[in-house]
């Protein structure tokens, strides 16, 4: 399974959830698959989308608030589980797109080939699920509904040369609409 | 600072709607912190940037945050600062403890202690300093900012030796 295909089989199941979205490739897909207010794109600031994530579950508990990060991301913040596993947000889902690679700038290696996110989580007080292909993915989607966060789910993502078009609205403009979305 | 008015400092700044104080603890700012934790409006963060993340995520939810850090964990935050906050234009307090004021402070916090105001302007991040006469006129400066959906920074000199 690619990036995009993924993003697309959470997103479909998506209706006003609240997104934030990490830069690079991940924001990209997510804004060609279903661009919406309610999508935080951050198109800087690498690493800390889980920490956005957690600002606004905190905030908002009567919501869910889905994270869509990649390995190099949450391995630039890993403090960010130890604190999201201690004040345990019941309605963050953390979802990760690992890749094993930096493919926004190249395809570089990451080294989540080497340590595994999902132990990782498990130890932050995550209730984490795998997800290798759609299917599985699918099936992760319904099982959670009734899973008190905060929930990883690590889907392990195929390289591929696919890139999505670049993200056309003004920052302030996504964070106006997205406050905007929050209230509704 | 002495330990009254940094706890008053606190107790002013919740009393006028900030409602979520996070950060990376400091020893120049720890009557402040303290006064946050008695009253459970702390949240400590593994290191600066992520406390940005956080209050990022709050302020989003239109409630209204504070990021407390040392200078040294403030020239960590530039980047986060400039790509985030400023390019979001998302309204936020930063309290910076200024270490390396004094000449003769510990080695580790001369250099960006001489460089923290320059930092400052190139950032453009506005800033005023707090001290025992001026604290409420400079708090209400910044609440004003706030207001005005911009973010700037408060600064407490590191103003003795231990």
């Amino acid at each position: 399974m690619i990036r995009k295909e993924a993003v697309e089989i959470i997103s479909k199941t998506l209706k006003n959830q609240l997104v934030v979205a990490a830069n690079g490739y991940i924001s990209r897909d997510l804004f060609e698959v279903s661009d919406k207010p309610s999508n935080f794109y951050m198109i800087g600031s690498m690493g800390l989308a889980s920490s956005i994530g957690l600002g606004l579950a905190l905030k908002n508990p009567k919501k869910k608030i889905f994270v869509f990060d990649g390995d190099g991301n949450i391995l630039m913040n890993l403090g960010s589980l130890v604190t999201i596993g201690s004040l345990k947000p019941k309605n963050l889902v953390h979802v990760i797109y690992d890749n094993g690679m930096h493919e926004s700038t190249g395809g570089q290696p990451t080294n989540s080939n080497n340590v595994r996110i999902d132990l990782l989580g498990k130890i932050a007080n995550y209730k984490v699920f795998c997800a290798d292909s759609g299917k599985q993915l699918k099936l992760i989607l319904k099982k959670i509904r009734n899973v008190t966060g905060p929930i990883m789910i690590l889907i392990r993502i195929e390289k591929n040369s696919y890139v999505s078009k670049r993200i056309n609205i003004l920052p302030t403009s996504i964070k106006t609409r997205f406050m905007k979305a929050i209230r509704n | 600072m002495k330990e009254s008015v940094q706890r008053k400092i606190f107790n002013y700044l919740l009393g006028k709607g900030i409602e979520n104080f996070i950060g990376v603890p400091d020893s120049t700012l720890k009557y402040f912190v303290d006064q946050g934790l008695k009253k459970k409006r702390v949240i400590i963060a593994t290191k600066e940037e992520e406390a940005i993340g956080i209050a990022v995520g709050m302020s989003l939810s239109k409630s209204p945050s504070l990021v407390f850090m040392q200078n040294a964990g403030f020239a960590n935050s530039l980047s986060t600062i400039a790509s985030l906050v400023q390019l979001y234009r998302i309204p936020m307090i930063f309290l910076i403890s200024w270490r390396g004021y004094l000449k003769n402070d510990a080695p580790e916090h001369i250099k960006i202690g001489k460089i923290q105001s320059e930092l400052l302007k190139s950032l453009n991040l506005k800033s005023k300093i707090l001290n025992e006469q001026n604290w409420t006129k400079e708090c209400l400066w910044a609440l004003n900012k706030f207001k005005d959906n911009e973010c700037c920074a408060l600064i407490i000199r590191r103003d003795f030796l231990d």
